[in-house]
């Protein structure tokens, strides 16, 4: 009789920390920009004085995508392009051309950043005006010296992607 | 069928995609364990599977670079794949009113292979 009571203690005693237990979950939303690279882009080669990711030059256009938690908190500033990070040994200039644009936009109203962004030199601005993710393509050609031919090797650029807090 | 397709599709961009995350966007700072030096901590993570340095500045309203420490050698810092860093940022008490900006940049290994990359810097700012 007392070695039951005595095992029906224990046994309580081990069954009701666990029943007793929660597991809390917690989280907090908070304003922040998100940086993802969807495509790093490839240099196509259509003609020998000429490097393009354009794809109809058979190169592939990188992707970049922001995505922002809360509106107005951030802007995105992309630069193309205007040398190369590695590049066998080139004694002519190269002419460097970039545009970057709206790709795919998770709310319609975004397309309306290509209208209203800032472009200087080789960089284009946009506000991030609305909460969601928008897609960025940064399109790049590089021309070497007048038709003529960049020397054979790898070529390698840079394009910077900055999500600044207003 | 369509549904399991796209989801499979978009499962696969996912694991595909990398992405770079520095918080929080307004920092302020505090009070640290040295007198005169100020602190707050930065909290990045690294889900870019080709990049594992991340270099670490101090910028004044005008983007010029200001001295502080806490972000290692020569302010870049080993951010392994999936890994989530806090990094503290200590900065002289004088320089307070100075600073607007912390930024993280990704850091590209010489030598890479792809034609066109991608480096990411994300700005947060001290009000």
């Amino acid at each position: 009789m007392f070695n039951k009571t005595l095992l029906a203690l224990s046994a309580a005693m081990i069954v009701i920390p666990a029943s007793a237990e929660n597991v809390p979950i917690s989280g907090n939303v908070e304003s922040k920009c998100v940086i993802t690279t969807e495509t790093n882009g490839v240099y196509g080669n259509p003609t020998p004085s000429k490097l393009s990711t354009l794809p109809a030059d058979g190169g592939v256009v990188p992707i970049i995508r922001f995505d922002v938690v809360s509106a107005n908190y951030y802007k995105a500033v992309i630069a193309t392009p205007n040398d190369f990070s590695a590049s066998p040994s080139l004694n002519d200039v190269v002419a460097w051309t970039g545009t970057t644009s709206v790709g795919e936009v998770s709310d319609a109203l975004m397309s309306a950043y290509d209208t209203d962004k800032v472009v200087y030199n080789n960089y284009s601005e946009f506000d991030l005006t609305i909460a969601g993710s928008t897609w960025f393509k940064a399109e790049s050609t590089a021309v070497y010296g007048y038709d003529k031919s960049f020397p054979s090797g790898n070529y390698n650029a840079v394009v910077e992607a900055e999500c600044i807090a207003l | 069928m369509h549904r399991t397709l796209i989801f499979t599709m978009l499962l696969g961009l996912s694991g595909y995609a990398s992405s770079h995350q520095f918080t929080p966007t307004y920092p302020e700072w505090e009070s640290s364990y040295s007198p005169g030096i100020v602190q707050t901590t930065m909290l990045l993570f690294n889900s870019r599977e080709e990049i594992s340095y991340y270099e670490i500045k101090v910028f004044d309203e005008e983007w010029n670079s200001l001295p502080f420490a806490g972000a290692g050698i020569a302010n870049v810092m080993y951010v392994p794949y999936l890994d989530r860093k806090f990094i503290p940022i200590y900065l002289r008490e004088k320089d307070v009113g100075l600073a607007r900006y912390i930024c993280s940049r990704s850091k590209i290994l010489a030598g890479g292979v792809q034609a066109s990359q991608v480096s990411s810097r994300i700005c947060s700012k001290l009000k």
